[in-house]
């Protein structure tokens, strides 16, 4: 029984498989595809509107509500708890919650939606592996932005000791949920379903490590949690402007994970079926 | 007659026990249009797809000499980006270096006009026009084409076939895939797929 199938469509496919000699135009390409891949990004009204309205106005209602008594909040870096403000841990909670939703909800609905075209896009010839890097590099860059927007409106509620180190914090939650929304985009087959992982992940994930939500937020069990790394560099970026240095390890393996996992499916359901025979 | 540039050889395909393609074996020389006619479900888009290279068979082989063009029955565009810019996603996935031929193809099915159109915007008649056109934009050498001129209106139709002709006399192999041919006279070979293998109805 055989199994060989034509190689992928393309002018030059045969050129692409063997060896492209240009580095100028494998430059071109990631270029083409990475501004097409943001243009695709920045169009998403929805994920605009909730920017728009939904960031301002969750922080907004969190620092109305929530009470400014003390609360302990145990930082990794130290072990020891940090007694803050509970609306203003609050505050940056509902940062994260915000980003998580909105960057997850992103690049999964671009993800799904972009699929097909993409399968296209490599049996005309496009390089996987360019597609690849296109999308991360997008996904970086949305990330950095969404997390600076939610950084700068932030600063209308609540002044962190740290700007930077809280866009930090906020930038790494980002890519995590963005890598998840990837994953979850070239993985599940009802959109319904992926999107209520998202949502659910980023409830659990962001409420549980609140200490004004949850009195126990400093349990070993959240440490496996999405945001978990995240979140430690937000606070301490929030209340001490400094940057801790596991915790940073701990989300970037997070995102290199989803990251890994998405790309991996991505590669597998793009890939060319068979070689080229004659 | 030319060599053939598209051979498909004891091609078979099978999901679990259901078996769609059970042995298919033609060729296509350079210069032709071949009509391969079946009826609904007889596995004409599951052909298609194994010899565009999107799915592996379960049997057989699939020889192809050259650049290949392949237009999916779905229409599968971006909706987020224009006219314009799937062309120069596409030149850039060709590695052409202009798009003097889409433009020329965009112009015989008239909708040059909507180049700078996001596809979100466009009828689903445009829409078509444009799935059609990535597949020609590089004057490939294989041209398969499943139920290419579903939502045309008859002018469109018409320009389709011009096209078609255009492509064999430039030397293209141009292989259509419908459940339903009304003009069979514009087919050199014509193909009926049904129990899972191919039959020649019509030769030129």
């Amino acid at each position: 029984m055989g199994s060989v199938t034509p190689a992928p469509a393309g002018a030059s496919q045969t050129l692409a498989t063997t060896s492209d000699p240009s580095r100028d135009r494998h430059e071109s390409r990631l270029r083409t595809a990475t501004r097409y891949a943001l243009i695709e990004l920045a169009r998403n009204r929805m994920a605009f509107g909730l920017l728009v309205v939904f960031v301002p106005l969750w922080y907004g209602l969190l620092a109305l509500l929530v009470t400014t008594a003390p609360v302990a909040f145990q930082l990794n870096a130290t072990g020891a708890f940090l007694q803050v403000n509970g609306r203003d841990i609050t505050v940056l909670t509902a940062g994260y919650n915000a980003i998580t939703l909105i960057v997850g909800f992103l690049i999964y609905s671009a993800t799904r939606r972009g699929s097909r075209f993409d399968r296209r896009l490599t049996l005309a010839g496009y390089p996987q592996l360019t597609l690849v890097c296109a999308k991360l590099i997008a996904l970086v860059i949305a990330s950095a932005a969404i997390a600076l927007y939610a950084d700068l409106v932030m600063l209308a509620f609540w002044r962190p000791e740290s700007f930077v180190v809280v866009w930090l914090g906020f930038f790494f939650a980002a890519l995590a949920y963005g890598t998840l929304g990837l994953f979850l985009g070239v993985l599940v087959t009802s959109e319904l379903a992926g999107f209520f992982v998202i949502i659910m992940v980023s409830l659990m994930d962001t409420f549980l490590q609140n200490p004004v939500a949850n009195p126990v937020a400093n349990k070993p069990i959240l440490r496996v949690f999405p945001s978990y790394g995240s979140m430690q560099i937000g606070v301490a970026g929030g209340f001490t402007s400094t940057v801790p240095g596991v915790a940073t390890l701990i989300a970037l393996a997070w995102v290199v994970g989803f990251a890994l996992a998405g790309l991996s499916v991505f590669w597998w359901r793009t890939r060319p079926r068979g070689q080229l025979r004659g | 007659m030319a060599t053939s540039v598209l051979r498909a050889e004891a091609i078979a395909k099978s999901y679990r026990r259901h078996v769609v393609l059970r042995d298919v074996t033609f060729a296509v020389p350079a210069g032709t249009l071949v009509g391969v006619v079946g009826e609904n479900g007889a596995g004409k888009s599951t052909l298609l797809k194994i010899l565009a290279g999107e799915l592996a068979p379960s049997g057989g082989h699939v020889v192809r000499d050259g650049a290949l063009g392949y237009c999916p029955q779905e229409v599968i565009l971006n909706d987020a980006l224009t006219v314009r810019q799937h062309l120069d996603y596409f030149r850039a996935a060709y590695q052409l270096h202009n798009l003097r031929r889409a433009e020329e193809v965009m112009a015989l099915l008239r909708f040059e006009r909507y180049a700078d159109a996001r596809v979100e915007t466009l009828s689903g008649g445009t829409k078509q026009k444009l799935n059609l056109t990535l597949a020609v934009m590089h004057d490939p050498r294989v041209l398969l084409l499943d139920e290419p001129y579903q939502g045309f209106d008859w002018e469109t139709y018409l320009r389709f076939w011009e096209l078609a002709d255009d492509l064999r006399a430039r030397g293209c192999a141009v292989i259509v895939i419908s459940h339903l041919f009304f003009d069979q006279k514009r087919f050199d070979q014509l193909y009926h797929l049904a129990d899972g293998v191919v039959t020649a109805t019509t030769a030129a």
